[in-house]
Formats: C-alpha cells, sequence, structure tokens
C-alpha cells in the first residue's frame, strides 16, 4: 500500500460521517441482495404453481419485494453522489 | 453504622500511614494509580461493547468449552475479570444467554486473570515499564479528547495501559525504598496460622480495592522487595481469589435471579478452590517448585514462582468444578428462586444492563415484544377469537368461521392487567437508559418507545371496534355479519404473519413483507367503499349499519398499520446499521397507494 492510499484510508477512518455512509451502503447492499435472492425464490415458486389464489398471491410478493429493492438502490444512489459531492468539496 | 464507619476509618488509617511514612505514600499512590489505570481500560473497552464483544458473546453460548474460551481470551485482553463479570450479567438479566455458559465464562475469567501475574511477574518487574506508560499517556490522552467513538476508546485503552504501567513503577519503588526503613519480613507467619492470617489479609485488601489484581500486582511487587515471604505471597493470593467474587456479588444486586445465580457460581467456584488450595497448600507448593524447574524458572524466582501458583491454583479450580457444572446449575436454581411469574411485570428490565447500552437497548426489545405478546391476546380477545387458534395451521376463513359467538372478554381490565403496567415500566427503564447513550442509541430507544405506543394504540382501537363487532356478530343480517366477519379475518391475519415473520428471526426480506399487510389493508378500505355503496342501495344493510362499518374499517386499518410499525421496529434483529437500512427502504404512505394503483395490472417482473 503506498503512502497516498494509507493517508486516504486514514482519514476516512477518522471521518466519522463518511465511515457512517460507507457502513450504511454496506448494509443496504446485504438487503437488496437479500431482497433479490426472495424475489428469485418467489419467481421459481409461480413457475411451479398453477392455482390461481396462490399465483396472485406470489405476484403481489413479487412486486412488493421488487419495489422494495428498487427504492434500496434509488437510496444506494444517493448515498454514492453525497460520497461524490464530498469528495469533491474536499478536493 | 459499619458503611458509615469504613470509609473514614480508611481515610484515617491512611492519612496516618501518608504521615509517618512517605514509601507508603509512594506505594499507595501506586495502587490508587493503577485502580485508575483499570478504570480507565474499562471505560476504554466499553466504547467497543457495541458490536464485537456483544456479537462474541453471543456465539459462545451453544457449548461449554466456547464459553470457558470467551472467558479466557477476553479476560486476557482486557486485563479486567469484572468487566468480563459484568457483561455477562447483563447479558444473563436480559436473558441473551443460559446460566450454563455464563458460569463458563466466569471459569474462564478466573483462568484469564493469571495472565496479569504472568505479565507483571515476567514484564513489569524485568523491564523499566515506566518508560512506556509516558508516552501511551501523552497519545491517549490526546485520542480521549477526540470526537469519535473508536478513537477515544483506544485513548482510554492506552491511558488506561499507561497509569497501569505506572502504578506498578510506583508500587515497586515504593517497597524497594520501604525495604531501607522497616523489614515487614519480621511479621511473617509461617504454618497453617500464617496462611489463614495471610488469605483473610488478601480478601480484605481484595474487598477494599475492588479487584483482584490490583492486590496480585501488591503482592507481586512486595515479594519482588522481599517485603513478604513466599508462603505468605501464596496464601495472600488465594484470600484475593476469593475477595474478587464480591465485586461480582455487588454487581449482581441490581440483576434479576440468573444474574444472582451467576454470582452464586463465582462464589462457590472461588470457596472450593480456596478450600482445596488451603487443604493441599504444601502439596501445591512442590507441584510449582517442579512445574518451574520444568519451565527453567529459577528457585530463587519467586515473583514468577507465584505466577505458577495462581495458574494452577485456578486451573486446578477449574478442572474439580467443571464435570459438576450441572450440578451446580441445579443446586443454583434449586436455592434461588424466582418470583413467580406475572404477565404484567417486566422479564428482561434489570439495572444490571445499564453497564452496556446496547445490551440495555436489545432488553427493551425484548421487553416490548413481550408487550405485545400480552396485547396480541387481548386483540384476539376483542375480536372474540382465540389467539393459539390464530396462529395455528388451520385457514383464517374457517377460525373466524367457527367463531360465532361473541366472547365476554373485557379489554379494559385485562389492559390494566399485562399491559398498562409493563407498558409503564418500559417507559421508565427508557428514560433511566437514556442518560448513558450516544444520540444513534438515544434514537433506537426513541423507536423502540413508540413500538410500544403503536401496540397500546391497537389496543384501543380494537376496544373501539369490539362494541359493534360484538353486537354484529349475533345479527340476523347475513350481510353485515359478513362484512364484520372479514374485518377479524384480516385482522387476524395481521397477528398471523407477524407471528410467522417474528420467527423468521429478523430475516430483512421477511420484515420488509411486513409491507404487504398495509398495502392488502388499504385495498380492503378501498373495495369496501364499493361494497358499500351497493350494499346500500340494494337495501341489504341499514344506514346506521354502514356508518358503524364505516367508523370500524378505520379502527381495523389503524390497528394494522400500528402493529406493522411495530413489527418492522421489533422483529429485526440484526446488526443495529442493518436495521437502519431496513427502515430506509420500508415503503411509505405514498409508495403504498403507488403499489396499490400498480397491482391491478402490473405484471410480475423478474429480478434483473
Amino acid at each position: 500500500m503506498n503512502i497516498q492510499k494509507l493517508l486516504e484510508k486514514a482519514e476516512e477512518f477518522l471521518n466519522g460521517d463518511e465511515r457512517r455512509r460507507k457502513e450504511k451502503r454496506k448494509y443496504l447492499k446485504q438487503v437488496i441482495k437479500k431482497l433479490k435472492k426472495h424475489e428469485k425464490k418467489l419467481v421459481l415458486q409461480l413457475n411451479d404453481e398453477t392455482d390461481d389464489v396462490a399465483r396472485e398471491q406470489i405476484e403481489k410478493e413479487i412486486a412488493l419485494a421488487h419495489a422494495h429493492r428498487k427504492k434500496g438502490l434509488k437510496v444506494l444512489k444517493t448515498l454514492k453522489k453525497e460520497k461524490k459531492s464530498s469528495d469533491e468539496e474536499k478536493d | 453504622m459499619i458503611k458509615k464507619i469504613i470509609l473514614p476509618t480508611i481515610f484515617a488509617v491512611l492519612t496516618y500511614g501518608f504521615w509517618i511514612s512517605p514509601d507508603f505514600k509512594e506505594i499507595a499512590a501506586g495502587v490508587a494509580i493503577f485502580l485508575f489505570g483499570m478504570l480507565s481500560l474499562e471505560e476504554g473497552f466499553k466504547a467497543f461493547t457495541g458490536g464485537v464483544l456483544e456479537r462474541l458473546l453471543r456465539k459462545t453460548t451453544d457449548k461449554l468449552w466456547k464459553s470457558l474460551s470467551f472467558g479466557i481470551v477476553s479476560t486476557t485482553l482486557m486485563q479486567s475479570s469484572s468487566l468480563v463479570s459484568v457483561i455477562t450479567i447483563s447479558f444473563l438479566s436480559a436473558g441473551l444467554i443460559p446460566l450454563t455458559a455464563g458460569i463458563g465464562i466466569v471459569f474462564g475469567a478466573n483462568l484469564g486473570t493469571t495472565t496479569g501475574a504472568w505479565l507483571v511477574a515476567g514484564l513489569g518487574l524485568k523491564v523499566k515499564i515506566s518508560a512506556y506508560a509516558m508516552p501511551m499517556l501523552v497519545f491517549g490522552v490526546i485520542l480521549i479528547f477526540q470526537k469519535t467513538k473508536g478513537l477515544k476508546g483506544i485513548g482510554y485503552i492506552l491511558s488506561g495501559l499507561g497509569f497501569l504501567f505506572l502504578g506498578i513503577h510506583h508500587m515497586k519503588e515504593g517497597f524497594e525504598a520501604f525495604k531501607e526503613t522497616i523489614d515487614l519480613t519480621a511479621y511473617a507467619v509461617e504454618g497453617y496460622p500464617g496462611v489463614f492470617l495471610f488469605a483473610l489479609i488478601g480478601l480484605a485488601a481484595t474487598v477494599v480495592m475492588q479487584s483482584s489484581h490490583a492486590t496480585l500486582v501488591l503482592i507481586i511487587t512486595a515479594l519482588a522487595a522481599r517485603q513478604i515471604t513466599y508462603e505468605n505471597a501464596l496464601a495472600l493470593a488465594i484470600g484475593a481469589n476469593i475477595g474478587t467474587t464480591i465485586t461480582a456479588i455487588i454487581g449482581s444486586l441490581g440483576s434479576n435471579v440468573e444474574g444472582r445465580r451467576l454470582a452464586g457460581a463465582h462464589l462457590i467456584f472461588n470457596l472450593v478452590t480456596a478450600i482445596v488450595a488451603i487443604a493441599m497448600i504444601f502439596q501445591l507448593t512442590h507441584l510449582v517448585d517442579v512445574v518451574s524447574a520444568w519451565f527453567g524458572i529459577g528457585s530463587e524466582d519467586y515473583t514468577l514462582k507465584l505466577a505458577v501458583f495462581h495458574t494452577i491454583f485456578n486451573l486446578l479450580g477449574v478442572l474439580l468444578m467443571l464435570p459438576f457444572i450441572n450440578v451446580m446449575v441445579r443446586f443454583l436454581q434449586g436455592i434461588i428462586k424466582p418470583r413467580r411469574r406475572v404477565e404484567g411485570q417486566p422479564r428482561h428490565l434489570h439495572t444490571a444492563t445499564f453497564e452496556l447500552p446496547d445490551t440495555a437497548i436489545e432488553a427493551v426489545r425484548l421487553e416490548t415484544l413481550h408487550l405485545y405478546d400480552n396485547a396480541s391476546a387481548i386483540i384476539a380477545g376483542g375480536l372474540s377469537l382465540n389467539l393459539t387458534e390464530i396462529l395455528g395451521e388451520r385457514p383464517l376463513s374457517e377460525v373466524v368461521a367457527k367463531s360465532r359467538k361473541p366472547l365476554d372478554f373485557n379489554i379494559d381490565e385485562n389492559y390494566d392487567g399485562s399491559v398498562k403496567g409493563l407498558y409503564g415500566e418500559i417507559v421508565q427503564f427508557i428514560s433511566r437508559a437514556q442518560a448513558s447513550l450516544s444520540p444513534a442509541q438515544s434514537d433506537e430507544l426513541f423507536l423502540l418507545r413508540a413500538a410500544g405506543r403503536d401496540i397500546v394504540e391497537a389496543i384501543k382501537d380494537t376496544k373501539h371496534l369490539q362494541k359493534n363487532l360484538s353486537h354484529y356478530l349475533g345479527s340476523a343480517n347475513q350481510e353485515i355479519r359478513k362484512e364484520y366477519d372479514q374485518i377479524r379475518a384480516s385482522l387476524a391475519l395481521v397477528l398471523r404473519q407477524l407471528d410467522e415473520v417474528r420467527k423468521q428471526g429478523g430475516d430483512s426480506a421477511a420484515v420488509l413483507s411486513l409491507d404487504s399487510l398495509k398495502i392488502a389493508m388499504k385495498e380492503y378500505d378501498r373495495d369496501l367503499d364499493y361494497r358499500l355503496n351497493t350494499l346500500i342501495r340494494e337495501n341489504l344493510i341499514s344506514a346506521p349499519m354502514s356508518i358503524s362499518l364505516m367508523n370500524d374499517s378505520g379502527y381495523a386499518y389503524h390497528v394494522t398499520k400500528n402493529l406493522v410499525q411495530m413489527g418492522e421496529a421489533l422483529f429485526s434483529t440484526g446488526d443495529k446499521s442493518l436495521r437502519e437500512a431496513e427502515r430506509s427502504i420500508s415503503l411509505d404512505s405514498g409508495e403504498v397507494d403507488e403499489m396499490l394503483e400498480q397491482s391491478k395490472n402490473s405484471q410480475p417482473k423478474s429480478p434483473r
């Protein structure tokens, strides 16, 4: 690791706001990943289901998981933008 | 009365000692600095208890050897068995670990303390450690002034170590100088009278200093300066081990029955070990000589031999008591009995958890879940349904159809008996706990308090709903009966789904799926509007019936909303940041409306 990177790491550690943002991004990615897995599982379940009422229920669950994932990606984008603008301010 | 006398007596004795001997002053100052270092070290480690330590502790509950290892490693690293005991008692009080695991940790902690003797005897006396103390103090204090919690914690740990080293240095210097004026070995007592007398002195010193570690350092430095004999030092170490249980007993006073049982286990362990060690003191001394020779420790190196004795003596205790751990648990459960469990009384709120903010938060979460358990039985009763049946396997339409007769269920009476008092206790506990919390932790408690309020609101709305529901349940009008059955089925579904999500142990996807209840309730509300028009137009229900139905569907909507909010706050068991992430993507009211609009025509999309 060169000096520049080491300094960047040290600055990141000392900067509480950035650390919190990074942690939020990390956990948000975790939740999005879980939702994606859940959504895939539901799609497979839907393919095997023949009962109309049950199919409708699964479709609703898929739509909900998708909406959550979409919102998650939106929040993630906002956090990335915040980081970018804070980096620009420093420069 | 005794309490009032003790402190002035100690002050008087110390003042007299300072007046007649400057060397005694240096030794006492060394002990004071050492103890301050330990406090600082504990403060520093507490800054890190919000995550790693708790996660580790949670994972040490399944196997005894894991609990034992956790006790050894954490005490070795933190050099404080009392902090490990306090954390264990907090976890036990909150019901996060079982008693067997707690006892395992305490046994391990006893073994872990022996590393302290090795460090002081092996390093502290051979190297000029005061030279390391100065930079540690300087860097430590600079870090304490930093805003970040982690840096502050490192600062406290560094200055704690600095003070420990400085304390040892002063004790060492004090005893060296003391040697010039007075020879304390002249007061040495040989044989068993000496063993008993010095064990008692070690016990008293530890009770006063509240730290066996400090007593042990004092013994080692005194032994190094040849101010006490080796035999008497061994007895002092045995006494110090018994004295340390006093700290655990004091710590357990604010805890529940499990915490008191743990303190009991600690006392039994140290007493039995001490009795065995005193009875076999001469055989143990011989064993120490053999082991020391085997490790290449000189026969005159008494400080290191004391460390060997301390290790053997504690190891012996662990080996002796480990096979009887289950017998000990049964014995303690037999003699320390809990008060009769009353539904409306708290199970997890104990002042012992105040020591660790994150444990206090977890205790509040568990207690609010207890509040929900009591409340869900009331809500079910208010709907003239049985909670066990709601949470069972049968289709809810069947459960509702089977319970036609309105139950004579008094919501007010049940609320007063099992919810009101408990909710009050939670609110009071939160107010008291908040004093030592960071803003993020306060936010977490605020959310939990709001979850408690949601539960109470849900009961109140159920009470409003109950009046008409009971009335129309036996109505001759089939249509109105059907509508009220639908309300009952919807709310029963809310209770069932909440239970299912809770059982999934805080899986993010499951917690977020609670939003589907919000959508379903809005959908029901919207459909009811259409149905009401038809029912009134075709004269199937009367105007007063339609007004009751509209009001009651509003109450049902609020019950759902409050319970879902509660579920989102309480059922997520992951890390604080994970919970925050889940909350940030849960759907708000506008997004629920949007979903409802889309639900009619949209097709499921496959994940990218």
